[in-house]
């Protein structure tokens, strides 16, 4: 019998295509047989296959099936069909906390990637002891988020905190941070900017160390000036690190829950209260674990949407 | 046939394969999820602990060596014959409930625990609760039930039977600053007319006069509210246990809020206000009054005798009252032997005085017995708590008789931190922010219905 020497793949590529048709115009791929050697392959990714099946499909099928019952902690509870969406999406709540999330992540990204890359092209001139400020600058970053909010509550929290108390010194009155419903949504929103502006901060000097200097010196012959640089080459050729770094920070401040939490808990009168803070307290405070989980389920729509849009932006930057 | 022949002849479709790997994957899964899936049954100690053993999960209720004193007590118990030994668990009070939620699904909780003032209404709604009618009975018979204070087995009953027993009391209270209000120039105040009096004197010497908060994760000002509303007759349900918070008596409760923070005399910071903040406040001498838990003089670090308990105030319709939490024991249907955690928790009520002993814990007692042992008379404060504040508080399920599992989403829950936020800020219109809470907290209870 003449046999082939060709893998199974390959011989099913170079079947001849001018085959007739069958009754039914039959022009599917014929059913391919699992080999020894195929088997073998397989079984070697079966475990890691379990592993993600375990880590990954059974938590996510676990909760879309929460956010279809109106359980407890305690008990699965019953079926309520979409229920739990339809509410959320009807309250006042829900947008309320969808509005500051939007303006938490706005100025949550964009206020750190200014601040970040800023500080980057800072880092990049010669400064004594740059070594030195750049670790002193990710200090915000590197610190545990439960340190710096305790840090910040001292600064800002009662009218003898002194910031407040600088105010004062000032002549600007003692502003209550926390207290004021603008000004805790302000405070919380410029604490995060805090928080995160090391992290874009090395994104964007990553990206600036891969830009070659001579770009410059030929712009500089040229006549541009330090505004032209930096929109005409500075910022399209950090763009693709620049989507990223948005890209990662969106998911962080959508996600962000301790931040906010351990400097307001949502409040005061829920006017820094986020969507991840509302998922938290239906499921932990209220013991809704439907509502909560379809509120999170929502947001991760919104997101992936988002990360789609700007994942895009970045084809277009690769392909221009 | 050789080998090679053997092997190519066991062929499947892919799609075949894939179905079958699907089928193994879903069983352990099943097999796993399935209610009947998890080995052992809850209640009885795993490994050495032995099959009838009774699992006792308890919190840290106390100082850092209330564990040990814990550990200790039950390593001391000697059950009747025929009847399993008990094992000690100390459960951190960080995610509790779930702690309990999840073990107690998953078939692996104890047979016995503490637990806090909703706990067991909680789980005796989702049918996990032994209820300890039994045990009542045993301690009637034994004479201890006449020990214990008057209204502390009410508080945890309902109409399917005592979902708990008494084991410790948590009050709000008035705490005041002695050497502050002498610097005032104003006398204890005794009710609400000369609390606004010393609320005003104070905040002339730059003193906060009721100092409160409602920040992230802490709901004393939740609580001195509903304190307010129970002291002036009102509360947050009738008597039915219906939400009913928009009454005359608590518009006035809220009334009165308002002029405190209009006259300065609570923080207007106060809304923001963690545990530390307040407790700043109060060691640096910037607090004047509040109403705060047993033992607050010991958070304070007072060593003078100047941060004491005053009276209960009288409203303006002639009442008393205050808020008051009954911590609970309770027992678990999934015990190995129900007549084993009867038995260990009629024990455990006769003997918990050690805890007091002691003096590893400064939880006001349930038991007059306790309450008069001489290392809890030494401490001035507490007893003046269990004879001047207990006998007038009431529960948070006030006016109603009986609480319920929902109380603990309305004590813990968004709809009342927004309210006394909002009601702290002074800037709210009473009845409109207690109709927007009781809206809140009927949408609660509807769901949990």
């Amino acid at each position: 019998m003449a046999t082939s020497t060709l893998p199974p793949r390959t011989r099913a590529r170079t079947k001849p295509t001018g085959r007739a048709p069958g009754p039914a115009g039959d022009l599917r791929r014929p059913r391919r047989r699992i080999t020894p050697m195929n088997l073998t392959l397989v079984l070697f990714v079966v475990p890691s296959v379990l592993l993600l099946l375990l880590l990954n499909a059974y938590p996510l099928g676990f909760g879309l099936n929460q956010s279809v019952r109106d359980g407890s902690l305690l008990d699965d509870g019953q079926f309520v069909g979409l229920a739990n969406y339809t509410d959320a999406l009807t309250s006042t709540a829900f947008w309320e906390a969808a509005r500051f999330t939007l303006i938490f992540t706005v100025v949550g990204v964009f206020g750190s990637w200014i601040v970040g890359l800023g500080l980057a092209l800072l880092l990049r001139t010669r400064t004594p002891a740059r070594g030195l400020f750049k670790v002193l600058l990710l200090l915000p970053w590197v610190v545990p988020i439960v340190v710096s909010s305790t840090a910040w509550n001292w600064l800002v929290a009662t009218p003898s905190s002194p910031v407040p108390q600088l105010f004062d010194a000032l002549g600007w009155g003692t502003p209550l941070f926390l207290a004021d419903p603008t000004l805790a949504a302000i405070t919380v929103c410029i604490f995060k900017v805090w928080v995160s502006f090391p992290f874009m901060m090395m994104m964007s000097a990553s990206a600036l160390a891969s830009v070659d200097p001579v770009v410059y010196e030929a712009a500089r012959m040229d006549g541009a000036s330090p505004r032209q640089q930096f929109t005409q080459i500075t910022l399209p050729l950090v763009a693709r690190s620049t989507y990223i770094s948005w890209i990662l920070m969106t998911i962080f401040c959508v996600n962000d829950f301790p931040t906010i939490y351990l400097l307001t808990g949502g409040g005061p009168v829920n006017a820094t209260t986020s969507l991840v803070v509302l998922a938290y307290r239906s499921v932990f405070q209220n013991f809704e674990t439907g509502s909560g989980v379809a509120i999170a389920f929502l947001m991760t729509a919104v997101l992936v949407a988002v990360s789609v849009v700007l994942y895009r932006q970045i084809r277009k930057v690769d392909t221009a | 046939m050789n080998s090679i022949e053997s092997v190519s002849r066991f062929q499947m479709s892919r799609r075949g394969f894939l179905g079958a790997l699907g089928a193994a994957a879903v069983i352990p899964l099943l097999a796993a999820c399935s209610p009947g899936g998890v080995a052992g049954g809850g209640g009885g100690a795993g490994g050495g602990g032995g099959a009838g053993t009774i699992k006792f999960w308890d919190m840290p209720w106390g100082q850092a060596n209330y564990s040990r004193a814990g550990k200790d007590l039950i390593a001391s118990y000697k059950p009747a014959a025929g009847l399993g030994a008990a094992s000690y668990q100390s459960i951190q009070w960080n995610n509790y409930y779930q702690t309990f939620s999840s073990a107690i699904a998953s078939n692996t909780g104890p047979a016995v625990s503490s637990g806090s003032g909703f706990q067991a209404f909680q789980f005796a709604e989702a049918g996990k609760i032994a209820y300890a009618d039994r045990v009542v009975d045993a301690l009637k018979k034994s004479g201890s039930y006449d020990d214990f204070l008057p209204g502390v087995f009410d508080a945890l009953r309902t109409s399917q039977g005592q979902v708990a027993i008494p084991w410790q009391m948590d009050l709000r209270v008035l705490w005041y600053r002695k050497s502050l209000l002498e610097k005032a120039g104003v006398d204890v105040p005794t009710d609400w007319a000369s609390f606004l009096s010393a609320g005003k004197a104070l905040k002339k010497i730059g003193v906060v006069g009721f100092a409160t908060g409602a920040g992230s994760g802490f709901n004393l000002g939740g609580h001195a509210i509903v304190s307010m509303m129970i002291n002036n007759g009102g509360g947050m349900f009738d008597t039915e246990g219906n939400p009913d918070l928009v009454t005359d008596r608590n518009i006035e409760t809220l009334e009165f809020f308002n002029e405190m923070v209009s006259e300065g005399i609570i923080d207007p910071a106060a809304v923001s206000y963690t545990s530390e903040n307040l407790l700043t406040q109060w060691k640096d001498r910037k607090a004047g009054m509040g109403i705060n838990t047993p033992g607050w003089n010991a958070s304070v670090g007072d060593t003078e005798n100047d941060v004491l308990v005053g009276e209960p105030l009288v409203s303006p319709n002639g009442t008393k009252g205050s808020l008051y939490y009954v911590n609970n024991l309770m027992m678990y249907t999934a015990s190995p032997n129900q007549e084993a955690s009867e038995a260990f928790l009629e024990w455990y009520v006769d003997n918990m005085k050690t805890y007091w002993q002691q003096k590893v814990i400064t939880a006001i007692p349930v038991r007059r017995s306790i309450a008069d042992l001489p290392e809890f008379q030494e401490n001035a404060q507490n007893v003046k708590i269990v004879d001047v504040w207990q006998p007038i508080s009431q529960t948070y399920s006030a006016r109603s008789t009986s609480s319920f599992g929902a109380l603990a989403a309305v004590d813990g829950g968004q709809g009342m931190q927004t309210f006394s936020q909002t009601v702290l800020a002074g800037k709210s219109n009473p009845k409109q922010t207690l109709t927007t809470f009781q809206a809140a907290i009927e949408s609660l209870m509807k769901k949990k219905s």
